[in-house]
């Protein structure tokens, strides 16, 4: 067949926008495109989202939308200034916004979701290349900077109930907490005692927006993976691999189902650590993103100076991506070298 | 050989200039230097012990005693008022968030810490490094030495301090140092 | 070459941390406050000047077998000056900038200017060489070390800006704020660079 010339000069976009591409029949359609599957995703987190306003109130609805609002506006800004196609319509700017308000606590002022997603859209995904170019998960890229920037405003959590009376999550009270008195009787750790699992399960516990129910987020993870959006491989072999590394590094029993179920371990397995872009596209190496993530969140869970380890476990396992594609690339056969 | 030689004597030549240009500038500087090295010392000591006019470190051989015990201890020094002692201040270190913590504790003989200030350290900023805000030290004051310090959120109790927000790492830092200086404080006053 | 020429290459077109892009490491670490990039600025631009006017003089007696270890000579010497005047008579700003006054001797912008500059040129254009070089390093310290303050702790030159209501957002006077700023100023910077460039056609 013969080559086209391709005007460079045109953006990438521009151009195969304009290529003909003739085959010869049978054609198959797909009912696939970028916005169907960002919509999935979006419907997959409505019932979280609805669980977060039922325990967080109406905090929790604004501070979502103001996410969703802000991520719009600034991936709408940024590519009008950098002269690029605006794709807001792609949905994918929706989800970015509503996992940053996820990530937040009920009590985060309005201004903190809107330089979270003023950081996670404009410097994590456009700068790189926008969608399918980020590096890095943008959501959790943007909970790693506000937490860096506000330390104490990102950590201090609320409980759930109409007034916002900061209570301690079940992670930091095993972290910090179940110490003698006086070691380290700070926040409100001291004395606190761990919530009934059955709360832990539906979500009636202190934490961050989206991450305290894993009742709804799982079953927003079931209707993705139903609908063949994520793979199984990720998000279990992180879980498996978190629960082995917990009990390896000698977590008791009764403590492990408050690790699995708390923190943003859920969250983080089904709709962060499997983000197109920033995790690798072969099965293996799917596998293996999940078992670095399970054992870096172990580590820094236990080991480490925080409570919760899942956020700065993915981002390095994204990191790591582009060395695991090399190594997990399937052979191809019959190539001259 | 000629020419090794001959780029060995300009090397020397250039650096035997550098080091006379160096010898001199220490000279104009080193006075000045270690002045400020002792004001910027007694400023802080001062500040821990106000009462004190003046310091005198310990004796060698006893401090070396006390930091084959506890090797937390940096120095110590004997506060004087009018000649006459009223307490002690002393200079410890521990582990961190993001490295060493340098701290100095001052002692009445009534049995009260004067004051706490942390001298050097690497915490977070916004959150370890509130260490050396007034409200952190401030709490140290007026507590007593008979038990063991710890912190909490809202101090009341005499052995009571300040917990800083969000950084207990920081928090036990400072008050394993000041614990250690206590202890010392506690034993070598039975003396 | 015309000494105003030599002067602005320094300063804008050759500039070494928006162009160049050497002697980062410094940049990075002290411009966390408006203060710090100043006095670093400062000392940059006398070892710089001083090392390129004696390297210059000296340029037809240092053979060339031996440049590299008589310029380290030279530059530690100024260094070394430097450190001991700035602990005598400034300790609080010698306490702020730390190992990053020794760490002088290798930025890069000044053994880079000593060899391709100062050992092949007159002492005027030397000097003038690394006033233009010194001043374009300075220059991208402060605008840099004046943003980390500004948005990082809510203050300029230790002056409070918005009151104590403001939560500055603490990651500007850490590292990672630091790479992201800089590098969205190169980007801006060179931007303007090449429009103006362009223009001149």
């Amino acid at each position: 067949m013969e080559g086209k010339v391709i005007n460079s000069s045109k953006t990438d976009t521009a151009v195969l926008d304009n290529m003909l591409i003739v085959s010869s029949s049978p054609h198959i359609r797909s009912n696939e495109s970028v916005k169907r599957i960002m919509l999935d995703v979006v419907i997959a987190l409505i019932p979280a989202i609805i669980g977060s306003v039922y325990f967080f109130g109406i905090n929790a609805l604004k501070l979502i939308l103001i996410s969703i609002a802000s991520s719009i506006f600034f991936e709408a800004t940024i590519q009008k200034l950098f002269k690029k196609e605006i794709t807001i319509n792609d949905y994918s700017a929706v989800i970015t916004g509503i996992l940053i308000a996820f990530n937040l606590p009920a009590n985060a002022p309005w201004w903190i979701p809107v330089i979270g997603s003023a950081f996670g859209i404009i410097v994590v995904k456009q700068f790189f290349g926008g969608l399918g170019s980020n590096f890095m998960n943008p959501a959790l890229a943007s909970r790693a900077m506000l937490l860096a920037s506000w330390p104490t405003i990102m950590s201090s959590f609320v409980s759930p109930g109409p007034d916002a009376v900061t209570a301690a999550t079940p992670l930091s009270i095993m972290k910090y907490g179940m110490a003698d008195a006086g070691a380290s009787a700070t926040v409100a750790e001291a004395g606190a005692s761990l919530p009934a699992v059955k709360d832990m399960f539906i979500g009636n516990i202190g934490g961050a927006l989206g991450e305290t129910s894993a009742l709804l987020l799982l079953i927003g993870a079931a209707y993705l993976i139903i609908r063949k959006v994520i793979s199984w491989k990720t998000p279990f072999a992180y879980l498996a691999t978190t629960f082995v590394m917990l009990l390896v590094l000698g977590v008791e029993t009764e403590h492990l189902m408050y690790h699995m179920l708390g923190g943003g371990l859920i969250l983080g397995a089904f709709y962060m650590a499997t983000d197109y872009s920033s995790s690798p596209v072969t099965p293996m190496g799917q596998l293996i993103f999940g078992i670095g993530a399970g054992v870096l969140t172990a580590l820094i869970r236990i080991k480490g100076g925080f409570p919760e380890g899942v956020s700065y476990s993915i981002l390095l396992m994204n990191v790591a991506t582009p060395l695991i594609e090399k190594f997990t690339s399937p052979k191809v056969f019959g190539e001259v070298k | 050989m000629n020419e090794t030689l001959k780029l060995g004597l300009i090397l020397l030549l250039i650096t035997v200039i550098s080091a006379g240009v160096l010898a001199v500038s220490n000279n104009i500087t080193a006075e000045r230097i270690a002045e400020a090295d002792k004001i910027a010392n007694e400023q802080a000591q001062k500040e821990i012990v106000a009462e004190a006019d003046e310091f005198r470190t310990l004796d060698e051989n006893k401090l070396k005693e006390i930091q084959n015990a506890n090797s937390n201890i940096l120095e110590i020094s004997e506060a004087y008022s009018n000649g006459t002692l009223v307490g002690y201040t002393i200079k410890s270190v521990s582990s961190g968030y993001g490295g060493d913590v340098v701290m100095i504790t001052g002692f009445s003989l009534a049995g009260k810490i004067t004051g706490m200030k942390v001298l050097n350290h690497s915490e977070t900023p916004g959150l370890g490094a509130n260490s050396t805000k007034s409200y952190f030290s401030d709490s140290f004051k007026n507590k007593s030495v008979t038990n063991e310090l710890y912190a909490s959120k809202n101090p009341s109790g005499e052995s009571e301090v300040q917990a800083l927000t969000s950084a207990t790492i920081t928090t036990n830092a400072v008050l394993a140092g000041v614990n250690a200086a206590r202890e010392v404080f506690v034993s070598k006053l039975v003396n | 070459m015309k000494l105003s020429k030599v002067f602005y290459n320094g300063l804008i077109k050759d500039n070494p941390i928006f162009v160049q892009l050497i002697g980062m490491c410094s940049v990075l670490a002290v411009t966390t406050s408006a203060v710090n990039s100043v006095a670093m600025g400062l000392s940059v631009i006398v070892v710089l000047v001083g090392s390129n006017l004696v390297i210059s003089l000296l340029r037809n007696v240092i053979p060339d077998k031996i440049r590299i270890p008589a310029f380290v000579v030279v530059i530690a010497t100024f260094v070394t000056i430097i450190e001991m005047f700035m602990k005598a008579y400034a300790p609080s700003i010698y306490q702020s900038l730390g190992l990053f006054i020794p760490l002088i001797v290798v930025n890069c912008i000044i053994l880079a200017r000593a060899e391709a500059f100062a050992s092949k040129n007159g002492v005027v254009a030397s000097v003038v060489d690394g006033l233009g070089m010194g001043l374009g390093y300075t220059m991208a310290l402060l605008i840099l070390g004046s943003l980390r303050e500004i948005i990082g702790a809510g203050s300029i030159f230790g002056k409070s800006l918005f009151g104590p209501g403001f939560q500055p957002a603490l990651i500007f006077i850490m590292p990672p704020g630091a790479f992201i700023l800089l590098g969205i100023l190169i980007g801006i910077f060179n931007n303007i660079r090449r429009k103006k460039a362009s223009s001149e056609i």
